[in-house]
């Protein structure tokens, strides 16, 4: 499957996966996406900040500047209350999909 | 290491976002670029291929702002009034999609060249004729309620009267007991001659009664209008002028109303001046009352006007004025005037006013109006098989875009943004263009339409222009963007680049192509019938020689020249003097020369052939001349004589001559020579005899049968007003200079005016029917041109997706001829399609300019013939053109291709 239409699907859920116990800014997300699918899955610029901006409009992450001393400013991502109902049950229907993949191809196998 | 923010805001900039927004994206996304450029530096890359590798990845020219393009609506700066209700909806989005879309057109600059002009021509000619239509047919006129205005008149079709206008007599009837319209008025067109301060000159006058103002609902700007007494009093000397007059000759005087001007010689005094614009009738600058005498049926010469009161209709009316027109010749004759009779067709036309005014330009106005309409439906079948092409050149960049995440909508709405672009920048360029074409034509309508102050770009016109355009969107622009979208993108994907389109493309090509066809021959015959129409016009004879032949007008005024033996003594002088003149070879002097306004028509009755009861009495229409005027005129005496001197002086023999078509109606193989006839009161004839017979000639317009006219020496019928008629070969400007000094000379306070040849004459009066010509083949060729453009197009793309076959068919042995023939056959199966169509919509719509044609029926064979030939010639050298490229093909390459 061509990464890029994995990624279409997928990609909201990652990132809101990925700012499930922390806030994180964009480079990191990005940073993690990428070593964390080993290089199969990256994003730039052009296609992840619009992803994180839609997220926030649609009020499901919430983004802030932040100043730490000797750095530059960074802008913060986390997730909001509804955000985090969102993933839930993005990871419920997700795990369901799985374990009816599994169900479906396991015989293949056995 | 690079600052990465300039480029950001570059990138971003199309997006136009709010500042703040702005600078917060370009702070975020210039610290990733920053973060990602040491990454790749500290993975050993130079620093040079780092910042090549990013502007690849994410920062090309496009793919961020497209990227962020849907979030522009919603961080840009707040709209000044509730743009934020757009949030998110059905139209969000919609600047960033007409971006994209003049990205993709300026893409492809020969498409959308061709496209705007295509479509600015089409549009252009559909404003510009609207710039006429609407202040001449639509607007309403200039007059308070002007749907109440109407105009009657009575007609006696029988008698050779279509129009017969009301005498004195009638008007003081009709006030009293005509109901229907109130107010009612009559009036008459009446020039003066207007002297005193400055130059003498002839201005456009009207005599009407003392209502005109109140009927038509028009105040003054200063003073008054008339009352009663203004014209009961047997005399008038009040009048009221125009605003231009007022501008122009007094300057505007504010204290003019109580001054003094002098028309005809007599003093009369200002009492009024209308508001700018009102210069009913024609283009008047005087006023002054009629004076009515209550008994006199001496001229059948005034126009009526009226306001329709509630519950009365123009049918009811005329039904009325015809029940008091029975009255009138009851209580005065004791009798009927014209008992009916079965089949009678006489009675009284009530018009509405406005339809009156413009009679002349409406019918070609409409034909117009409906050729441009084909013009631009046709512009609009090539614009739509343009992108239909493009639509389907593009599949593989939509299926892209479509599995990028890209929604169906929204590709629709991309490619329809395109075309809503190219339409309403066709519709700016066109109204550039109608704004030429309205100049150039407007002066040419102002001079023939009465009442008509302006025609020009004005916001009707800006109006009609965007429903134009809107209209094309709708009709070019649905179908390819529906098809575009409609794509599959898998298959789109995997076959790469297709250039024929599916099916049901192609064959929507070629159904516009044959419907270009079918419109543009429609226009081609419609041109040819009018042609042809014209063709015959001009090598009608119209009875006289119009080359070298100069006419001038004088009116004398009664107070000096009242009187017969003055009249003729000033004729004479003038003839004499003329005469005297080298280079000019004849001199006539006439009551009206031939396509003259004035005309006086009698009633004619031949001794021994007096038409019985209740038969009609035919009319003639009366000219008097001089002795000369013939040969000044240029027109054959076929029998008998021209007047002579003695026909002056002997007062026991009155004498007359008749032209061709009097004597074919009373003498048809005979000679009607010596036989006596007489004009005017038919109950005491003054019997004239006849001395000569002449050509008939067309007094009026070349397009209708010529009346009957019957001559009769000037000097026993000497006139105040008359035609002086110049034949020489000299420049026509010298001798109209010739022709005043002569007329000054006689009295400096008599002005010549309408001075012209007549071969202008001539010409004047085809105007409209030329420029209508001259319309309707510019229309018709730029059909042709586009139709023939059309099915290159088609074919040219048809040839480019076989090219391989084409090749494989040479290999296999095909001759080039053959495979060209295949190419055209297709072509000519359209075109001839396409005619077989446009002959039916020919014919079933030629009646519509029945009116207009004059001496070739709405089905002539040869325009039916070579219309199509033309057609067909033009359109299969344009398949012929690509079909050729098709023998082009190496049947190597198609070989190693397949």
């Amino acid at each position: 499957m061509p990464a890029s239409e994995l990624k279409k699907g997928s990609a909201e859920f990652l990132i809101l996966s990925l700012l499930e116990k922390r806030a994180r800014h964009g480079y990191e997300i990005s940073k993690l996406i990428e070593s964390r699918s080993k290089g199969a899955l990256r994003f730039n610029v052009a296609s992840l900040y619009p992803l994180l901006y839609r997220l926030e409009d649609r009020g499901w992450v919430q983004a802030k500047w932040v100043e730490n001393p000797g750095q530059r400013r960074r802008r913060f991502y986390r997730l909001t209350t509804e955000g985090k109902k969102v993933l839930l049950d993005e990871q419920r229907t997700w795990d369901e999909f799985v374990r009816a993949v599994r169900r479906v191809i396991a015989p293949e196998y056995a | 290491m690079r600052d990465w923010r300039p480029l950001v805001r570059q990138r971003l900039a199309a997006l136009d976002l709010d500042p703040t927004s702005e600078a917060d994206i370009i702070e975020e996304l210039a610290a990733h670029l920053d973060d990602r450029m040491r990454e790749l530096t500290t993975q050993g890359m130079s620093p040079e291929a780092a910042e090549a590798t990013l502007l690849t990845d994410g920062l090309d020219e496009e793919a961020l702002s497209t990227a962020l393009a849907s979030y522009r609506t919603r961080r840009r700066s707040p709209a000044p009034f509730g743009g934020g209700a757009q949030r998110g909806g059905p139209f969000a989005g919609l600047a960033a999609d007409a971006r994209y879309a003049s990205r993709a057109l300026l893409k492809r600059p020969g498409l959308t060249t061709i496209a705007l002009l295509t479509l600015a021509i089409g549009m252009g000619v559909n404003a510009a004729i609207f710039g006429f239509v609407h202040p001449l047919l639509l607007r309403p006129l200039p007059f308070a309620n002007p749907d109440q205005l109407v105009t009657f008149w009575g007609t006696a079709p029988d008698k050779g009267l279509p129009v017969v206008n009301y005498p004195d007599a009638l008007y003081t009837y009709y006030r009293q007991r005509l109901r229907a319209v109130q107010p009612m008025a009559m009036y008459a067109g009446n020039d003066f001659t207007l002297s005193g301060k400055g130059d003498a000159e002839r201005v456009d006058g009207a005599i009407p009664t003392v209502d005109f103002f109140k009927v038509l609902g028009a105040t003054p700007l200063l003073g008054r209008t008339f009352r009663d007494d203004d014209h009961t009093n047997g005399r008038s000397n009040v009048a009221v002028i125009s605003y231009r007059l007022w501008q122009r000759r007094f300057a505007g005087d504010s204290a003019i109303i109580g001054k003094s001007l002098t028309l005809d010689n007599q003093p009369t005094t200002i009492i009024g001046v209308m508001r700018s614009g009102f210069e009913f009738p024609g283009r008047t600058s005087v006023w002054v009352p009629l004076v009515i005498d209550p008994q006199s049926l001496n001229c059948w010469c005034y126009d009526a006007i009226g306001r329709l009161v509630a519950g009365a209709t123009p049918e009811s009316m005329a039904r009325d004025v015809d029940a008091i027109n029975g009255d009138f010749w009851a209580e005065r004759e004791g009798r009927p005037r014209t008992p009916t009779r079965p089949g009678d067709r006489s009675g009284t036309v009530v018009r509405p006013l406005a339809s009156n005014l413009v009679g002349e330009v409406r019918q070609p106005l409409l034909l117009l109006l409906g050729a441009a309409g084909i013009v631009l439906l046709i512009a609009c079948a090539n614009l739509a098989n343009l992108l239909l092409a493009s639509a389907s050149d593009r599949q593989r960049e939509i299926a892209v875009r479509c599995s990028l995440g890209a929604s169906r909508q929204r590709v629709v709405r991309q490619l329809f943004m395109e075309c809503v672009l190219l339409s309403f920048g066709g519709a700016v360029l066109g109204l550039a263009l109608a704004a030429l074409l309205v100049r150039a034509g407007s002066s040419f309508v102002l001079e023939r339409v009465p009442y008509i102050q302006q025609v020009g770009v004005d916001p009707a016109m800006l109006g009609f222009a965007a429903a134009i355009a809107t209209l094309t969107c709708l009709l070019v622009g649905a179908v390819p963007a529906l098809k575009g979208a409609g794509i599959s993108v898998a298959s789109a994907l995997k076959q790469g680049l297709r250039t024929t389109g599916d099916k049901s493309t192609r064959r929507l090509n070629d159904g516009f192509v044959v419907a270009q066809i079918a419109l543009s021959l429609m226009l081609l015959v419609g041109a040819g019938l009018l042609l042809r129409s014209l063709g015959n016009l001009l090598g009608i004879d119209p009875g006289f020689r119009a080359e070298n032949a100069t006419v001038g007008r004088i009116s004398l005024p009664w107070t000096t020249y009242g009187n017969a033996p003055a009249l003729r003594a000033v004729a004479g002088r003038l003839e004499s003097s003329l005469r005297s003149l080298p280079g000019l070879s004849a001199v006539g002097l006439t009551s009206t020369a031939p396509f003259s306004r004035n005309n006086n028509q009698q009633e004619m009755v031949v001794q021994g052939k007096e038409p019985s009861a209740g038969e009609p009495v035919p009319v003639a229409s009366v000219r008097a001349v001089s002795d000369k005027y013939f040969e000044a005129v240029g027109t054959r005496v076929l029998m008998g004589r021209a007047f002579s001197e003695t026909d002056h002086t002997d007062t026991n023999n009155l004498v007359a001559i008749i032209d061709q078509s009097v004597a074919t109606r009373y003498w048809p193989n005979g000679n009607p020579i010596g036989a006596k006839i007489a004009v005017g009161d038919k109950q005491n004839p003054r019997w004239q005899t006849i001395v000569g017979v002449v050509a008939t000639i067309r007094h009026q317009r070349l397009d209708r049968p010529p009346d009957h006219y019957v001559y009769v020496p000037l000097s026993r019928s000497p006139r105040l007003n008359m035609d002086i008629v110049v034949r020489s070969a000299l420049a026509s400007p010298e001798v109209i200079s010739m022709m005043r000094r002569a007329v000054r000379a006689i009295d400096a306070g008599v002005p010549l005016y309408s001075a012209h040849t007549l071969a202008e004459a001539i010409d004047e009066s085809l105007a409209t029917r030329r420029m209508t010509n001259t319309l309707m083949l510019c229309f018709a060729f730029t059909a042709l041109l586009l139709a023939a453009l059309g099915i290159f197009g088609v074919i040219a793309r048809h040839v480019a997706a076989r090219v391989k076959e084409f090749g494989v068919r040479l290999a296999l042995g095909a001759t080039p001829a053959a495979v060209v023939a295949l190419v055209v056959r297709r072509g000519a199966t359209l075109v001839f399609l396409g005619i077989a169509l446009g002959v039916a919509g020919a014919v079933s719509l030629a009646g519509f300019l029945r009116t207009l044609l004059f001496g070739v029926t709405s089905v002539d064979p040869a325009t039916y013939a070579l219309a199509p030939l033309l057609l067909a010639t033009v359109a299969l050298l344009a398949c012929w053109l690509p079909a050729r490229r098709a023998t082009s093909a190496d049947p190597l390459d198609a070989l190693r291709a397949e």
